[in-house]
């Protein structure tokens, strides 16, 4: 049996049609009728849940999509680098320090993704794991924190599991059932990310310089391996990744499945919190998804139906031709084309202006942590 | 609030749950091992090894042994000496002359395979629907051939289940003018509850009428059942009578026009905003674990109109509840109303 396949949509031209039509009203009508376009499907967050990790997360959507991440850490023999070790051995104890600042290497950070029915070489864990990735080394930081002496480093494994779908009855009772992700798993997968680095801890180091690393036993004295600071506002967290759909004239945060199925285009923000440097969110990486509704079959207007009294098109030229006129009325056409420029910074101006989306989000993972 | 989240919630309190629909134990004497609301058993677990019960639903006894098996993960039920397990989840059984709510899923020479949450796919051939231009017109190899005009794959429709075969898949029919494709509406499936009479919390009830119309303030709206727990809210649809110059010869001419059309009417915006609504809310009350049918959603659908109507009076925002929380909130209105 062939993979399931997250992209194909099973709707029919009537449902598409309609959910389009409600998503391009001012304001727009979501699938979830309660829902603002600015607004996240409510979830349940917790960390700290798997005891043998540095630092672990979870959050559960209401319609039962759910992601686990535990980030572990290895010490690690770190490469010999003929160039870098000539530096250190010049320098004085001070710029050894300095020079620790950029020491991190991209290779210290593995990522996995693990998504029920999917195999681990498939598309879509590959490139999510490679999304996440990027957006967390792109946000510098994380890789310096890695280094522990010139001979050794840390190594992060992050471990994304999957989506399933848990069914909790009304019982004290869980049911794991394994199932493939009900939408596009991205901004979930991330978030969970975010808050199992944010609270991921590292033993504390008790053994000097170039020495062997020696580590304090004391689980509580252990740092955290994004330093929490006093002035909360300008402490480093990891990045996390919004994603925003246009369709029409508008644009919704945070699609779901059905929603997905009739977006005009996809934008995956990836964005870090206000540091010192800035005074608002940063952008660190901006990808295009190509939406599924690119693959939705065209609807087939009654006049063209012979089931309808129309009559079908003799040439597909002419099919194409009669399609064009239908384009705004009930019929389903799926989106062609990309996203237009004015588009793209509407949408990041939305995501990372003062109160904006991701500052929502950040803030809003930061109270998880609190408690 | 756009952004909300939460620590884990506690499990609803146990007392919560109405034990009332399941006949209680008339004798006290004997006691089983496994009792106990919360309790469930496993596929597998021994339920009881006591001579002395009868297997029911969901259990299976060995051969040469009087050891009762569950065969589901689910809850207890014992009507007096019968021990049945409920199933948390359970597929839909078809059942004949079930009405429901299918989509299909794939195209084939003389028949269409469809999905309507079964175990197993149903089937609707081609000679169990109604053909455009009247129902005495006979099938001819133009109609095989244009197959998918009437239905393709991914295309919603609601059925009747005419034949059940032998290892239970259903046969379905729409030779009516209730049935047909679905168009004009919102998809919404209540999947894994069941269905029919073993429903369990959170599913369709089969009942006295399955499609029923729906008053709102914005207009009508039409809203179908399926037994199998799909459901499908749609614009309402003028039927043939109400248009008073149409003879009845002439009826199923006007109905064969736009039977097979997958083309939307115009749906006026206030129409579409009431059909997102009520399929919010029967989502909702399915994780509020309630058993979804006509009563219910009208009187949950007219408490939640009242409830954003004094939210928009009060000048408060009541978005970003999401689906459960407002249909909670409407249930703990109408509980406290009486």
């Amino acid at each position: 049996m062939a993979p399931p396949q997250l992209q194909h949509v099973n709707l029919s031209p009537a449902e598409l049609s309609f959910l389009r039509s409600t998503l391009c009203q001012d304001p727009p009508i979501r699938f979830d009728h309660t829902k603002g376009p600015k607004d996240f499907r409510s979830m349940r967050a917790e960390y700290d849940v798997l005891p043998g990790a540095n630092g672990s997360a979870r959050i559960a959507l209401e319609d039962g999509t759910e992601a686990l991440v535990g980030v572990k850490a290895e010490v690690e023999k770190s490469q010999w680098r003929p160039s870098g070790d000539a530096q250190l051995r010049d320098a004085d104890a001070d710029a050894n320090d300095k020079d620790a600042k950029a020491k991190g290497q991209n290779s210290w950070m593995e990522m996995s993704v693990e998504i029920p029915g999917f195999r681990d070489d498939d598309a879509l864990p590959v490139f999510l794991a490679s999304m996440l990735t990027e957006s967390l080394l792109a946000s510098g930081g994380l890789k310096d924190r890695l280094y522990i002496n010139s001979r050794f480093h840390w190594k992060l494994y992050i471990d994304v599991g999957g989506s399933f779908l848990v069914h909790i009855s009304m019982l004290t009772v869980q049911i794991l059932l394994l199932s493939p992700p009900l939408s596009y798993p991205l901004a979930l997968l991330s978030m969970t990310t975010h808050l199992a680095l944010l609270t991921s801890r590292l033993p504390a180091l008790k053994s000097d310089k170039d020495e062997d690393p020696l580590f304090d036993d004391d689980w509580d004295a252990a740092v955290f391996l994004y330093p929490k600071s006093k002035a909360n506002a300008s402490e480093d967290k990891p990045p996390v990744i919004v994603l925003a759909m246009a369709v029409g004239p508008n644009i919704i945060f945070d699609p779901c499945m059905e929603e997905l199925a009739v977006a005009d285009a996809v934008l995956a923000i990836a964005c870090a919190n206000a540091t010192a440097s800035s005074s608002r969110a940063r952008i660190v990486s901006v990808r295009t998804i190509d939406p599924p509704s690119h693959l939705t079959p065209p609807g087939v207007p009654n006049s063209m139906n012979s089931a309808t009294g129309g009559t079908v098109p003799a040439s597909s030229a002419e099919a194409l031709t009669q399609r064009e006129l239908f384009a705004n009325s009930g019929v389903w056409t799926p989106p062609r084309g990309g996203m237009k420029r004015g588009l793209i910074s509407q949408v990041v101006k939305m995501v990372v202006e003062e109160g904006g989306v991701a500052e929502e989000v950040i803030s809003a993972l930061h109270a998880i942590e609190l408690g | 609030m756009p952004v909300s989240m939460l620590p884990p919630s506690a499990p609803i309190a146990a007392a919560h749950i109405d034990h009332a629909d399941s006949d209680e134990d008339m004798s006290d004497d004997d006691s089983l091992p496994v009792q106990g609301a919360s309790s469930i058993v496993t596929p597998g677990e021994t339920v009881t090894s006591d001579p002395q019960w009868m297997r029911g639903h969901g259990t299976y006894v060995p051969a040469e042994t009087t050891t009762i098996i569950s065969t589901v993960a689910g809850h207890l039920h014992k009507t007096n000496k019968l021990l049945s397990v409920q199933p948390l989840r359970a597929r839909y059984t078809p059942e004949i002359g079930d009405l429901v709510v299918g989509r299909i899923v794939s195209v084939q020479t003389k028949k269409w395979t469809v999905d309507i949450a079964a175990p197993m796919l149903a089937s609707l051939p081609l000679s169990a629907i109604n053909l455009p231009g009247g129902i005495l017109r006979r099938r001819t190899a133009v109609d095989e051939l244009n197959i998918r005009t009437f239905f393709s794959e991914g295309d919603l429709l609601v059925a009747e289940v005419q034949s059940l075969h032998g290892d239970n898949t259903a046969s379905l029919h729409t030779r009516s003018l209730k049935y047909g494709k679905l168009r004009n509406g919102l998809f919404t499936s209540l999947s894994g509850a069941g269905g029919g009479i073993l429903s369990r919390r959170g599913g369709v009830v089969r009942s006295k009428r399955q499609t029923f119309t729906l008053q709102t303030g914005a207009g009508e709206i039409d809203v179908v059942l399926g037994v199998n727990g799909y459901i499908f809210v749609s614009a309402h649809k003028k039927s043939a009578q109400d248009e008073k110059d149409v003879s009845i010869t002439s009826l199923e001419q006007v109905v064969s026009e736009t039977l097979y059309s997958s083309q939307n009417d115009d749906i006026e915006p206030g129409v579409a905003r009431e059909i997102t609504r009520v399929s919010t809310l029967v989502k909702g009350l399915a994780a509020c674990g309630r058993r979804v049918d006509e009563d219910i959603i009208v009187r949950v659908y007219e408490g939640a109109v009242e409830l954003e109507a004094e939210e928009k009076v009060m000048g408060g925002s009541g978005r970003a509840a999401g689906a459960k929380g407002v249909v909670e909130a409407v249930l703990g209105r109408l509980e406290m109303g009486g």
